[in-house]
């Protein structure tokens, strides 16, 4: 649930948001991530007005607004502001009708002011609100950003997860976050993770204990969120399964309704986990910049076969 | 078997680290899978950190969610280091 006065904490700063009446209705919920310039809707025209939605009242509203008579005004104040309209906002700091301070008073509904203009107003909150809105997910794992790859550690308690990112982070690359990802999935198409705020940048290693790794290692080897590129998962050594060879099938796993690269890699003593990690993203990078090795090679194979075969061909034609 | 109970943190300063340690190191003999679910949020409870971000304080409700051969005894365990607010009466 999300509601105004945690939208205010969270941006009221730096939109530069000042309450100026209705302070009871800051509980009021924000349902929708959008946001509306009321123009049209506070003529009468009321077809189609969907009533909980953010309203940011420009200059030209409020001129409109002073030049109606008093009990025309109020009729369309009624009207737009519902009792699930979650917040009002005057832009560019105009001066507000006495009338609405006292309107919104009694209606319980939060009336902010604003000293940027309305369309700023307008792109900016529908920026932070769909940020807010975007659907999520957290996943127990370690993200890493190696050689500029998101790489989702994930595993079984004590495979070794945390062990492995600490490795990594030696090695120079960066902790985004230890055993808890926040997944975001923005714009509707790529996925981002983050750690949640409290235990940020913060390890648990068994036998260390509890370890600021922004701390130790500098805040060089760490980074508040990082797209999430490619799922790895430990687990121990299982001599029955058959481990993939070649590399030619590459797996996917839904995160969000992505699919996201997705490898297991088996843990033993004497396999260097954090060097195999490396390794899978830059070959991650490799393919992303359009070279497979494994495809690359198959087809090398299948050319020379198919030259061999029609030497074979030719010297049998001679003979 | 699949169980799922309501605990109460009981202790004044809430799910702080010590408590944390106390339910993973309980859960390390046990072999079911656990999970609390706080304010929409389901964590693994074998992970310090994930226990830790839950951030909750006195009072607040913990959905848990035990699941697997042992589930009973697990189960009946957290609720009863709950219950002892983890031995910080």
């Amino acid at each position: 649930m999300y509601l105004v006065q945690d939208f205010v904490a969270q941006h009221g700063k730096s939109l530069g948001l000042e309450l100026v009446a209705g302070q009871g209705g800051l509980f009021r919920r924000i349902k929708k991530p959008e946001v509306h310039r009321p123009g049209l809707s506070l003529t009468g025209y009321l077809q189609g007005y969907v009533s909980s939605r953010i309203l940011v009242i420009g200059r030209q509203e409020i001129e409109y607004l002073r030049e109606l008579d008093f009990s025309l005004q109020r009729q369309r104040l009624e009207a737009i502001f519902t009792p699930a309209t979650p917040a009002v906002i005057i832009a560019r700091g105009c001066r507000i009708p006495k009338e609405l301070y006292g309107f919104c008073d009694r209606m319980k509904l939060p009336l902010f002011r604003a000293g940027s203009n309305a369309t700023n107003l307008l792109s900016r909150i529908t920026f932070l609100l769909l940020e807010e809105f975007c659907p999520s997910v957290t996943l127990h794992g370690t993200l890493v950003e190696v050689f500029g790859v998101g790489l989702l550690i994930q595993g079984e308690s004590s495979v070794g997860k945390s062990e492995a990112a600490l490795g990594l982070i030696e090695r120079g690359h960066r902790l985004i976050s230890d055993d808890v990802v926040r997944v975001k999935k923005k714009e509707g198409s790529y996925l981002v993770g983050a750690g949640p705020e409290l235990t940020r940048h913060l390890m648990e290693i068994r036998g260390i204990g509890i370890i600021n790794v922004a701390h130790l290692y500098g805040a060089v080897c760490v980074r508040p969120d990082k797209g999430l590129d490619i799922v790895v998962k430990l687990e121990e050594w299982d001599e029955q399964h058959f481990y993939d060879r070649v590399g030619l099938d590459e797996k996917f796993i839904d995160v969000l309704g992505v699919s996201v690269p997705y490898h297991v890699l088996p843990v033993k003593p004497g396999r260097d986990v954090v060097l195999l990690l490396e390794t899978i993203a830059l070959n991650h990078r490799l393919k992303d910049m359009g070279y497979n090795s494994a495809k690359e090679f198959n087809l090398k194979l299948l050319d020379a076969l198919a030259r061999r075969q029609k030497k074979r061909v030719v010297r049998e034609a001679r003979t | 078997m699949k169980l799922v109970h309501k605990v109460k943190v009981k202790n004044a300063l809430g799910l702080h680290t010590r408590p944390a340690a106390a339910i993973v190191k309980l859960l390390q003999l046990r072999k079911s899978s656990v999970q609390f679910t706080y304010k929409d949020e389901t964590i693994n409870a074998r992970s310090i950190m994930s226990i830790l971000m839950l951030a909750a304080k006195r009072n607040s409700l913990i959905t848990v969610t035990v699941e697997g051969e042992d589930a009973e005894l697990t189960m009946s365990n957290i609720v009863r280091a709950f219950d002892e607010e983890f031995g910080e009466k």
